[in-house]
């Protein structure tokens, strides 16, 4: 039981760390370094106000600093070297990539993940919490839909490889082609198509979460709005279409904006599924495949996803910035 | 509510759009339900091409036994839950005080450093990558479950704090300023005062992240490599290595480790679709 006695030990020095430095931090802010006994206690009281946020901001922060701010930087520095880090070669490791084909496809599969995936997640999800809404047992269907989404990217490839399997005795498709009398096909061999095959488990993981958030979007909608257009004489499908779906308008794009940025992080599924061959590599998996090869080119990659995100992250904060005010 | 409720049409279309959705269920679960047969199936099933029909036998002990006695299928396991539940632990800790220091107090730069918080969620960690296994290596701890758990605490700090922040502005601010009045020490508010309330959002970000670091792959490719530190996530690749080719074994295996985040989900429900919804919208 020893690992386990361990990983317990841990934990309590974590947890005792961090109420530590909590506790000790402000006490020391409080007791020793701005004692309000003096004769200045009113100004060191202020004093104290102004340092405290930090106390409580600085472990969060330092942890920030250290894996994110510091490795974006580096990065990019790394991308302007050659392989082996050496030797300077400034933008040479982003004109050599442009050049090649293997990553022109990569951009043009990522743009066709980017638009697909997302709007296939939201469409479905949207569908699928309409259909449950208001349903006896459709709590329990959500669940089933929604299940996918606690596996993981690798484990649902797996998953998925026994449906595309090319043997029709294992593979779901061509177990339905045998049945057919067709003969049996690699769905991940089919150029172009291959890349929808792949898009289609993403989408079967996320459309649980498109669902969720879309679900408890139409339950906020008013009902008077609804009534109203009853009895105006609309159709179900103005209802929807009219009513309904401009009112939650607002969460539709915060959930095609997320899957989106998801979209662009995940290398997992073609990385387990085809390794990036046929014509299916992605940015992120492209990117894999140079990771322990050549750490330049790998970072020049990294720094073109970083910038194909960076518009949607802009957009992202003006949004927050918007609800402040 | 779509025009009518199901329940007021007619009959016929009630029973059609009843036998519908169980229909699209069962063909959404498909896959997992295709991957349960396979892995309570006995080997002779596959040999004698019994591979869609009922099990011939009901192999699930000796499938999975082998599973875990047979396997590194156990180390993994340990390892996984060694990596994130102290991530999660940390990461909810140090995001609870951040959240606190940026919802509560008003001072120069809080904006900023909020806004830094929201793009550190948005980068993707493709550019972390290189710097982060140098300095993995440099710090020694290239391969160790403390390398990988320091590093998804740093990581998932940014958008726990986001939750955190947004929580806490949502409660009722003169709770806080009550207790400032009586003269209660800002620890004691942020203990005995604020924590409590945030017991919801502790709870939904724990599920959530806790299935996050779980489902992780890349970081646990990126800075481990062997049974001794890898989580299931990339210790399963290795696992059907092992047991190319034979179905069954390979499908228990995928079913064990999907097995913990989707019990977690199930038991948690309430939970993981809060922390899902609040992240979302706010």
């Amino acid at each position: 039981m020893s690992p386990i006695l361990q990983g317990l030990i841990t934990i309590i020095i974590g947890v005792g760390g961090c109420v530590g430095y909590f506790f000790a931090s402000n006490w020391v802010l409080d007791k020793v370094i701005f004692p309000p006994r003096t004769d200045d206690h009113g100004r060191n009281i202020n004093r104290a106000t102004m340092v405290r946020p930090w106390l409580f901001l600085f472990p969060a922060m330092f942890a920030l600093g250290l894996y994110l701010v510091y490795p974006v930087v580096g990065s990019f520095w790394r991308s302007l070297f050659n392989r082996s880090g050496e030797e300077f070669i400034g933008l040479g490791n982003y004109t050599t990539m442009f050049a090649e084909e293997g990553f022109r496809t990569a951009v043009f599969n990522n743009i066709l993940w980017a638009i697909f995936v997302p709007a296939a997640a939201t469409f479905l999800g949207l569908l699928v919490a309409q259909l449950t809404d208001k349903l006896k047992w459709g709590n329990i269907a959500k669940s089933l839909i929604f299940m996918p989404m606690a596996i993981s990217f690798v484990g649902a490839s797996l998953i998925w490889k026994f449906v595309y399997a090319n043997d029709p005795d294992i593979g779901i498709i061509n177990a339905v082609r045998d049945v057919l009398g067709a003969d049996p096909i690699d769905p991940l061999q089919i150029p172009f198509w291959n890349n929808f095959f792949l898009m289609v488990i993403l989408v079967w993981i996320q459309t649980g979460f498109a669902m969720v958030i879309l679900s408890a979007a139409l339950r906020g909608i008013p009902e008077e709005t609804i009534e109203a257009a009853i009895i105006d004489g609309a159709n179900p499908f103005q209802i929807f279409f009219k009513i309904k779906v401009p009112q939650i308008m607002g969460t539709i794009v915060v959930v095609w904006t997320t899957i989106t940025i998801l979209v662009l992080k995940v290398f997992d599924i073609v990385y387990a599924m085809t390794g990036g061959n046929f014509d299916t590599e992605i940015l992120p998996s492209y990117m894999m495949d140079y990771m322990f090869r050549d750490d330049g080119r790998a970072t020049a990659v990294a720094f073109v996803i970083m910038i194909i995100v960076l518009p949607v992250m802009v957009w992202n904060i003006r949004q927050a910035r918007k609800e402040m005010n | 509510m779509f025009p009518t409720p199901i329940e007021k049409r007619p009959r016929s279309a009630q029973l059609s759009y009843q036998a519908f959705l169980p229909l699209a269920l069962i063909l959404w679960l498909l896959p997992l339900i295709a991957v349960a047969n396979f892995s309570i199936k006995p080997e002779a099933d596959f040999v004698n091409g019994n591979y869609w029909g009922m099990p011939s036998s009901f192999e699930m002990f000796s499938n999975y036994g082998r599973v875990f006695f047979e396997s590194n299928m156990p180390r993994y396991l340990l390892n996984s839950l060694f990596i994130t539940v102290p991530t999660v632990i940390g990461a909810v800790a140090l995001s609870a005080m951040a959240g606190f220091a940026l919802g509560v107090y008003r001072f120069k730069g809080n904006l900023f450093i909020f806004f830094m918080f929201i793009a550190g969620n948005f980068v993707p960690f493709q550019i972390l990558m290189v710097p982060v296994r140098d300095l993995t290596i440099d710090l020694n701890l290239y391969d160790t479950k403390t390398g990988l758990i320091l590093f998804h605490i740093a990581f998932q700090t940014g958008f726990c704090t986001l939750f955190m922040r947004n929580f806490i502005r949502a409660l009722p601010f003169p709770l806080i300023e009550a207790a400032r009045v009586e003269g209660v020490a800002e620890w004691r508010i942020f203990w005995y005062v604020v924590l409590p309330l945030m017991k919801p959002a502790l709870a939904a970000l724990a599920v959530l992240i806790f299935t996050f670091i779980w489902n992780d792959y890349f970081w646990a490719v990126v800075l481990t490599q062997g049974p001794g530190a890898q989580p299931v996530t990339a210790g399963i690749t290795e696992f059907n290595s092992q047991f190319r080719a034979a179905y069954h074994l390979m499908s228990a295996g995928s079913i064990v480790a999907a097995l913990p985040p989707v019990a977690m989900f199930f038991l948690m429900q309430k939970h993981f679709i809060a922390g899902l919804t609040l992240g979302a919208v706010k």
